[in-house]
This record gives C-alpha cells, structure tokens and sequence, in this order.
C-alpha cells in the first residue's frame, strides 16, 4: 500500500484545522463579542514550534514520498470511472521538493512578521492547510483531482490574501476567487471535452488524446484547449485574465505574498503542464492556431508585466507584476513546445520560486522594521540594512538573468528553446521581448539597490515629528506625484528627509534574515552547478516530447 | 410478503391522516406531531431503501389485494425510497429551520391549520413517489397543488395572495392539460395502471396505430407538467410566491413541491410511455429548448433582481431549466444527472434559504441587497452557509452542485453534436452568471459594513445560541452537501440502479 | 383524416372545443371569477370526454336495482369513477380559488388580476 503518500497531505491539513478549531473554541469561551485577545509570548513560541514540527515532518514525509520511487494510490470513485487518484511522477517530485523547502523557509520568516500583522493562529492554520493542498495538487494523478484540489487551494489561500480584514483586502481577496474561479471553469468545460475525446484522463507523459475519436472534432478540441490555457493561466497571471494578482499581492501579509507568488501562481503552470504534455499532448497543438495565440498572449503578458512593472512606485505591486511578467516567461517556454523550451521553462519555475520568495520577504522586512511601502521611500536604506539589501541585490540580479546566476541558465534555456523550436517568427520575437523583458527588470529592481546604497544627497535622520511637519509642507505643494518631488528635490541637492529614528542599524532578526539569506543563495548558487536540476528537468522535457 | 413492503403505504396514510388530526389539536401540539411524522417516514422510507437495494427489484403492493388490471397500486424501488427519504430529510430541515419564523409570522391561532399543510403535502409528495396508478397521481398532483397554495398564503400580505393566485392560476392550467393527457391516454390503452398502459402503449407503438394522438398525449402530459414546475416561461408566479411567504414554505416549496412534478414526468417518461418512445417522439428536444433558455433567463433575473429572497427563487427557475435539460438530452445518462440535481438543487436551494433568512435577521430584516452589507460577520454561521450554498450553486469541487454540473456535462458530451454543444454552452454561460450574482451576494455580506450606519440602523448580531434551531438546520444542510458532493458514487449509482427497475 | 371522421366523433370534438375555450379563458381572462369559470368549463370539458369514452350505446347506468348482474346490462363503470373524483378534485379547486378571489377583492377592491399586480408594486411590498 502506497497511501502513506498520503501523509504530507492529511497531516498539515489536520493540523491545520486543530488549530482554526481551537481557535473558534477559545472564542467561544471568552464570549464570542470580545476582541480578540493578544497571544502571550508562551503562547507565540509553542505555536511557531507547533507549525514548524508539522511542516518540518510533512516536508520529510514529502521529500520521502518523492525520493522513494514511484507511488499511486487511488482514494475513492467521485464518479464511476473518476477516481481520486494520486501519483507521483517526475513532475511531481520537481514541484514537491520545491515548494516544501521554500514553504519551510517562509514559515521560519514569517514568525517574526507575523507580530505586526497579528491573529498568528488563524494565518498559520490556513497556512499548514494550503501546503497539505498543494501536496495534494502535486500528487493528483489525474485530471479531476488535479481539479478538485485546484479549487481548493482557491478557497483555502483565500484567507491568507484578506488576512488583515480591511475592506481593500477583502475586495482583493474575492477579486483572486473570482478570476480564479472563472478561470477554473473554462478549465473544467475543456476536462468535459478531455474526458470524451481522452482514453484516460490519469496523467500520461506525452498525453492521452485519442486521435481517432478527435479526428473531425480538431477545432472544438481546440477551443476547449484554448479555454483551459485561459483558464488556468488565470492563476498564473497570464493576460486576459491577470488583473487579481497585482490586487491580492500587495494587501496579502508578505510571506503570504511570497508563497502566493512564489507558489501558487506555479499552480497555474502545473495545471497547464498536466493539460498541455500529460493529457492533450504536445503533438496535437503543435502548429496550431492555438499555439500562435498561446505564445503571442505570454509575450504580450511578459511585456505588459515588465512595463507596468517598471511604472509601479508601490514596492510590493512593483514585485507582483514582475511576478506576472515572470511567470509568462515560463509559459512562452512551455508554449513553444520543444523539450529544450520545456527544461527552460522548469528551470525557470524554480528559479522564480525561490527568487520571487526572496524578494517578497525583503519587501517584508522594509514593511515590517521601516513601515515604508513605496519604492522612493528606500533612500539610503542600504546604510541600516545592508545584509538585507545585499540578499535582495543578489536575487534581482538572479531574476534578471545576470550569470552566473541562476536566471541566467533558466533564460538562457528559453532562448534556446523558442530558437530551435521551429515556431517561424516566434523564434525571433521571443527572445527579442525577452531580452527587452529582462532590461526592464533589471530597470525596475536595480534602482532600489542603487539609491539604496548611494542615495545621493544627504540622509537626514529625524524624529517622527519633524517628519509629519515635512509632510505637511510636502502636501501642502498639491497632490503632484511625490515620486517627482524627491526627484525634484534630489537634483537640487536638497536634503531626503527619511524616517527611519536614529538607529544605526535596521536589520531584521536572524529568524527573518536566515531564510532571506539561504533563497538569496540558492538563487546564485543554483546559477553556479546547475547541472543536476538541468538533467532532472531535460529528462522530463524528453519524456513528454 | 415481508412487512417493510407495507411501508410506503404506511407513509402515505400516516402523513395523510396527521393532516386532518393537526387541525384540531393546538399549534404546538402539531408541531410536536408533524416533527415526529417526518422522521417515522423517513425512517420507514430508509428501511424500504434497505430492503429494495437488499432483494435488488422494486416490488408492486396491491392495494385492496385487487388484481392488476382493476385495484390499485403502490410501486416501491430503490429510486422511489431513496427520493423518499431524502424529501424526509430536507422537509424536516426546512420546518426546523423555519420554525422561528413561522412563530413570528403565523397568527397563533392559525398555527396548527399550516401544519395540516405541510401533512398533506407530504403524503401527497409520497404518493406522487409510489403510486403506480395514473389517476391517483393526478389526484395527488392537485392535493399537492392545494396544500402548496396553503403554505404560500399563510402568511397573509397582498402579495403572497396574489402569488397564490397567480400559482393556482398556473397549477390548475397545469394539471388541465395533464388531466386531458391521462384520459387521452385511457381511452387508447383501457388502463390506468401505469405498467398496463405501458404495455399497451408499447404495441400501439409497435403497430404504428394512434401515432399522432400518442404524440400529443406525450407533449400534453409533459406540458402540463413543465408549468407545474415552473419550467420558464411558465415562471410568472415563483418570485413573488418564494419571496414572500414564510421562510420553511418558500424552502419546502422549491426544494420538494416542483421536485414532486418532475419526478412525476420521469415515471410517466419511463413508466407509462418508454423512454425510447418519448426519445422518438422529439418532445424531449422541445423540453431541452426549454430548459437551456430557461437556464441562462433564470440566471439574468437573478442578476437583475434587488431582494435575495427573490433572487434565490429566480435561481431556481435557472436550476429547474437544468433539470429539464437533462431530460433533453435524452439519454439515460441525462436522466439520472436531472435525478442527481433533483437531490442537488433540493439540499441546495432550501440551505439558501434559511442562510438568507439568517443574513436578513442581521440586517434588520431587510431583504434588499444593500443592507445586507456586512450581514457575513453579524451572522458567522449564516454567512458560512451561504457561502457555501453559493459555491455549491456556482460549481465547486466538494460541494453538490460540482457533481451535477460533471454529471450534466459527461450526459452532454456524449450525446448528438447538435445537444452538445448547446448544452454545453448554457452550462457554462449560465455558471459563470451563477457566479456573478452569487459571488456579488457573497461579495456583499462580506464587504465590512460603516459602523455608524448599523448601529443607527439597530442592525443585531445574531449569535448560533440565539437561533439553536436553524443553526442546527444550516449545519446539517451543509454536511448534507458536502455529503452529496463528496461522496456521490454510491449514490450516483443508486440512481442509476433505480432507475433500471423503475420502469 | 378527413370530415367524415369529425363528424362522426363529434361528441370528442365538442369536448376538446370546449376544453379550448375553458383553457383560454383561464389563461387569457384579466378577471378573477371569469378565469374561474373558464377553469370549471375545462374541467367539465374532460368530465364530458370521460363520460363519452365509457358510455356503450343502449346500456344502463351500472347501478343494480332489479337484479340484472349481467355485465352486458351496463355501461363501463371506472369513467364514471373517475368523473366522480374529478368533481370533487374541482369543486374544491373552485373553492379554494374562490375563496382567494375574495381576499383579493376585500384589499384591493378590484378582480382584475393585473391591476393589482401594479397596485402591489406600487405598494411596494
């Protein structure tokens, strides 16, 4: 029996639950209409100790599940010949290991950020949950479980967007479920055509598609593929359907911007891979309509990303269209449908994982320790922090594709990809955006390293007094942008009044800054040996094409 | 004979009795009774459940001990109990979640009277489940039309008379229509029998006699009853009668009374002409038309509607157009995905009910949509259950309404091109309108509300001990859906079963 | 299909014609008591119909009052049955229409089924 595969799965759930349940209970027996009461720092403690035992177990029981071969389990009929049906198979150790590891790092990171955000039990209840339905959504073995934890994930990740219950949050959050679920229906409407047109719906490198049931339905076929590239793409913020991202990122507490867009905008890349090389096969869309239009929306989508990007003062919405732009890069590498495009594109999701974790969690520790959101707000931020900045510093240039960083290889795997793969002017205009793309990045990301070490000018430290009364004549100017002002300012030499007390140093505590540190050196070390994730992940582009 | 086999005719006199007997006893006392009633049948209609998936064949029960061609029959498969029991369970939910309610707005002294209603209607609904005699099902179809009426105008305002007109207007045209089919069919076959007629109708068909008579035997008895059931266009009188009678009436009502029709139309579909004659006869093509416009106009009611009570009922109207498009499509697997929506759309609607009626209870009992702004955290529970009410309406995995969706689409695409693609179209263009005005409801009772503006408005929380009977219905309706949507196998395959020996 | 067989079933043509106008009438009249009239002439259209499907031509009512058992005697029994019920299912019908005909009348004073509906609006109930 392989249902111990299960385990990574049902623990974090449970453990998950325990924790909302008590919560409730506790409620209750306060009297319901009270405020919450703030936890005791006991109480905090045995609560961080409790997360990290479950996701620590649920992550070697996942890295155990994913080492040990090959496991299958079926769990139960949902429909006659629709069984819940788990598998792990290469693509399923890829995204497991992965996001274990970077789940465990976030959790470590956000124990320390959480304080400020506080209802801690809540967050990390739904927290543990999500990871046992990403778990399960890695191991799904067909297509109607893949779905029906994709759903899931949906609805369970939901409370970490609106976690601060104010009224922006919330509209951001049911704007993600939304679009999520509009997205997941034009998936489901083509898992209806799969499942007529498909010998099985259980996912089969190289896929299932039973060419003579689709001879003389090739166009409505299509159409459903389209719908479903749409439709999941949702989740990956692919255009048209990309809007809830740069909504839920930034009003998400920041490691749950992290692993929203550092993982379960994967989610969406998973589904597509699943559709696209395990069910549909690649061979089918090969040099069709939909192909063209698939590439043409994840270069619009990597350019549109990276402009609107480049034009976002507001850190974290800056960091989510870059996370929409990104994660495009991924899809134009699985769109061009050549197994070197393929390894390019997991390459990438990987490398985007844990670059995009990093940078978040920086965003978090500006957020957390200065209170400061927007990007010419960080003057000088270099001098009070610079182990902090250095980490982020290493991650853009990662995200940028600098070698020997890791972007670098993803990138260059891409290119390659979209050269050999045949797809005519593709070939060309691919690389073309995605050099454009990469210069944009390096526009965006760059700058807050630069005047973050060299402001320029001179930091003046002040009180928070002094501060409010520099407003008060700031705003008094009119409501002119006031990125323009500081610029304004800056050229005249005028001194940057910055808030941040007289404190020589801002760094974050080490619970906060380790995690940073080890996905800022992945994101470079990856880069440096390379080697066996490439193999890992050539092996599997090979086996579906 | 064993005795279980006793029990369908037991639940039918039982409840029809309980009727009469309500209206002389006190209020309470009916309450008491009418309570203890459900659950017997329910439990009696469970062990006949048990005991036909036990010997695996329905069974006819005569009544009177006449022989086939003259007495009386009861006919009892697994299809039949397993409708049975679930109507049971989700009256006995809606009149435990609306018993509140109905003790504010039900004049004491008529209490008792709304009870008999409910009695009646129950046996009636078992009697359009059991008999296997056309005439009776007639007679029963207009008891159940009468006690409709009676739960609809119990609570007394100009408009839940008016919908009570305007439902006996539509009813009575309904089973005019019905009536004429039944004797059409009487003086063709000489039965009333159900399995008689079949037989007949079966060699007239063969013989190729009457042909154009039956046909238009076919379409009067499924036109009568699409506008019992409120197929749209036939739709006029469901807002106003959901939306403003008492709150276990409007969830019985749409949950259970039009499912009793439509389960009349599968017996006659499948009992009393064959499917495959009706499938030849192009009426289901003209039921699927129905139900696919039916589908989508439901929905953009809904959208446009202000009061979500109103709003709900409009949904049903969409959900009814699914049902009879099942039927459409005109393959077993349709039916038994209508079958499975039948008990989808039961658990579903009347949950939404009594979430809504607990959202309105925060918001001052108002039902228009704005001043349900923040009604989520104001009642916990009833948000909770609305929301899943919803997302099992919209289509979400877990939930019941995910597994009709599937079963309908599976139905779809594997019949005829020119079904399944329209079909398929109105499943999703109607799902993504579900989603609109479902999701903007949710939207809107948990968008934070101004503080000053509830207070000034007096707007109450509502807390679970408060309201310890509803709660308890809203919890066990959402396991019932979370039931429904889980673990649908055996019950998908209880259907499918029934329906093999129902004909 | 041709004349000769109408009017040889003339009997079930009137009935279904009346069932026509009943059923109009039911469905199209904007005042309350005329729809109920139209719903009785429906109902009484079927009893007709029934009555015509068991009636054998020179035969009794099959009601034993001088001893004659003989099944010849008399018409087939189970119509008759059944336009007995159909009655009782009508005139309790009627009752209860007219009975909501009545409450519709003392609020709004009017038996028009569409004036009160924009009344009801206007009440904004």
């Amino acid at each position: 029996m392989d249902a111990w595969i299960l385990l990574p799965v049902i623990l974090p759930v449970l453990a998950g639950v325990i924790l909302l349940l008590s919560l409730a209970f506790e409620k209750r027996k306060n009297g319901g209409g009270q405020p919450d009461r703030e936890p005791g720092e006991e109480e905090l403690r045995s609560l961080h100790r409790y997360v990290v035992a479950v996701l620590a177990v649920s992550a070697a029981l996942a890295l155990a599940a994913v080492l040990s071969g090959e496991h299958s389990v079926t769990l139960f009929e949902l429909l006659k010949g629709i069984p819940v049906y788990f598998h792990v198979d290469d693509i399923s150790r890829l995204f497991a290991s992965i996001i274990s590891v970077v789940w465990l790092l976030v959790a470590v990171y956000s124990f320390v950020y959480m304080k400020h955000e506080g209802k801690e039990q809540r967050f990390y209840g739904f927290y543990l949950i999500v990871y046992g339905v990403l778990m399960a959504l890695s191991f799904s073995g067909n297509l109607v479980t893949m779905y029906l934890f994709y759903e899931i994930m949906t609805l369970t990740s939901m409370p970490l967007v609106l976690h601060n219950g104010s009224r922006e949050a919330i509209m951001a959050a049911l704007k993600y479920l939304f679009y999520s679920m509009c997205g997941a229906y034009l998936g489901l409407f083509g898992i209806f055509f799969l499942y007529k047109y498909c010998d099985t719906l259980t996912f089969t490198a190289g896929g299932t598609l039973n060419l003579e049931l689709a001879q003389g339905n090739v166009t409505i076929l299509l159409i459903a593929v389209f719908g479903m590239l749409i439709g999941f793409g949702a989740k990956a913020g692919m255009l048209p359907l990309h809007a809830w991202l740069p909504a839920a990122h930034p009003v998400a507490p920041s490691p749950a911007s992290a692993v929203l867009s550092g993982v379960i905008a994967k989610a969406g890349v998973l589904a597509i891979i699943r559709v696209v090389f395990f069910v549909v096969g690649p061979d089918f869309l090969r040099g069709t309509w939909v192909q063209t239009a698939w590439m043409t929306l994840t270069l619009l989508t990597v350019f549109m990303g990276s402009m609107m990007a480049f034009r976002e003062p507001v850190f974290k919405k800056r960091l989510a269209y870059s996370t929409v732009s990104q994660v495009s890069y991924i899809l134009f590498g699985l769109s061009v449908l050549s197994p070197v495009g393929m390894t390019g594109a997991l390459l990438h999701v990987v490398f985007h994982m844990v670059i995009k974790c990093a940078l978040f969690l920086t965003a978090g520790i500006f957020i957390f320790r200065c209170g400061e959101t927007r990007v010419e707000q960080f003057r000088g931020i270099g001098k009070q922090m610079p182990k902090t900045l250095w980490c982020y510093t290493f991650a853009s240039l990662a995200l940028i594709g600098i070698p020997p960083t890791s972007g670098f290889v993803s990138k260059w795997y891409l290119a390659q990809g979209a050269l050999e793969a045949g797809v005519g002017a593709f070939g060309i205009i691919g690389p073309a955006v995605l050099l454009v793309s990469a210069l944009l990045t390096a526009g965006y990301l760059l700058p807050i390293t630069t005047s973050g070490f060299f402001p320029g000018g001179i930091v003046k430290h002040v009180k928070a007094e002094e501060k409010h009364s520099a407003d008060a004549a700031e705003a008094e100017q009119g409501q002119t942008a006031d990125a323009k002002n500081v610029k304004a300012e800056n050229a005249h030499g005028v001194d940057i009044v910055v808030d941040r007390g007289q404190a020589a140093s801002l760094e974050p505590s080490p619970e906060m800054l380790i995690p940073l540190a080890i996905l800022a050196a992945l994101a470079v070390l990856l880069g440096l040996f390379p080697n066996p994730l490439i193999n890992f992940v050539s092996r599997i582009a090979a086996s579906v094409m | 004979m064993e005795f279980v086999q006793n029990f369908p005719f037991f639940s039918i006199l039982l409840s029809l009795f309980s009727g009469p007997l309500c209206s002389v006893i006190g209020g309470k006392a009916a309450r008491r009774i009418n309570l203890a009633v459900i659950t017997a049948i329910g439990a009696m209609s469970a062990a006949v459940l048990h005991f036909t998936i036990r010997t695996g064949e329905a069974y006819v029960y005569l009544m009177g001990h006449f022989p086939a061609p003259w007495g009386n029959e009861i006919r009892a498969g697994v299809l039949e109990a397993l409708m049975a029991l679930f109507f049971c369970v989700v009256m006995f939910l809606c009149m435990v979640g609306g018993s509140l309610e109905r003790s504010l707005e039900i004049e004491e002294s008529k209490e008792n009277l709304y009870y008999v209603m409910v009695n009646l209607l129950l046996s009636s609904l078992l009697a359009l489940i059991y008999t296997n005699d056309l005439f009776t099902a007639y007679v029963f179809v207009e008891i159940n039309t009468i006690s409709a009426c009676g739960l609809i105008m119990i609570r007394q305002n100009g408009r839940t008379i008016e919908a009570a007109t305007r439902y006996m207007i539509m009813s009575l045209l309904g089973s005019g229509l019905l009536l004429l089919g039944i004797c059409f069919l009487y003086d063709m076959t000489g039965h009333l029998l159900m399995s008689n007629i079949k037989e007949q109708v079966q060699i007239l068909h063969g013989t190729g006699d009457y042909h154009i008579p039956l046909l238009v035997t076919v379409s009067l008895m499924s036109v009568g009853i699409a506008i019992k059931s409120a197929l749209y266009p036939f739709h006029a009188w469901l807002p106003d009668a959901y939306g403003y009678s008492t709150l276990s009436s409007a969830a019985i009502l749409s949950s259970l009374v039009s499912k009793g029709y439509i389960f009349l139309l599968v017996k006659i579909f499948y009992r009393v002409i064959g499917f495959d004659i009706v499938r030849d006869s192009k009426i289901v093509n003209i039921l699927f038309a129905f139900g696919v416009v039916g589908m989508i106009m439901g929905s953009v009611s809904a959208i446009k509607e202000g009061n979500i009570r109103r709003m709900i009922a409009y949904s049903s109207v969409a959900q009814i157009g699914y049902i009879y498009m099942g039927f459409g499509i005109g393959t077993t697997a349709g039916v038994i995905a209508s079958l499975y929506h039948i008990l989808s759309h039961a658990a579903t609607k009347s949950l939404l009910f009594v979430s809504a009626s607990g959202i309105t209870d925060a918001s001052g009992d108002s039902t228009s949509f704005f001043d349900l702004t923040g009604a989520g955290y104001r009642n916990k529970l009833a948000g909770v259950a609305f929301t899943v009410g919803s997302l099992s309406m919209v289509g979400f995995p877990m939930f019941s309404g995910f597994i009709s969706k599937l079963l309908f689409a599976q139905a779809a695409v594997d019949s005829a091109y020119y079904k399944m693609l329209p079909a398929l179209i109105a499943l999703a263009v109607s799902t993504i309108l579900n989603a609109v005005y479902f999701m903007k409801t949710v939207i809107r009772i948990y968008t934070p509300a101004d503080r000053e503006e509830v207070s000034r408005r007096g707007f109450k929380n509502v807390t679970v001990a408060e309201q310890k009977a509803k709660s308890a219905a809203l919890v066990c309706f959402i396991v019932l859906n979370m039931a429904l949507g889980l673990c649908s196998e055996p019950i998908v395959r209880l259907l499918s079963e029934g329906l093999n020996m129902f004909a | 299909m041709n004349l000769a067989n109408l009017a040889n079933n003339y009997e079930e043509a009137i009935a279904m014609i009346l069932f026509g106008i009943g059923f109009s009438n039911l469905l199209l009249q904007k005042n309350l008591i005329r729809k109920i009239i139209g719903l009785n002439i429906m109902d009484t259209a079927v009893y007709l119909f029934l009555a015509l499907k068991g009636y054998i031509a020179g035969r009794k009512a099959p009601i034993v009052v001088d001893g004659v058992q003989s099944v010849k005697a008399y018409i087939n029994p189970i119509p008759s049955g059944l336009v007995l019920t159909g009655i009782v299912v009508s005139v309790s019908v009627s009752a209860l229409m007219l009975a909501l005909t009545i409450r519709l009348y003392r609020r709004y004073h009017t038996l028009d089924l569409d004036e009160i509906t924009t009344r009801l609006k206007k009440e904004g109930l």
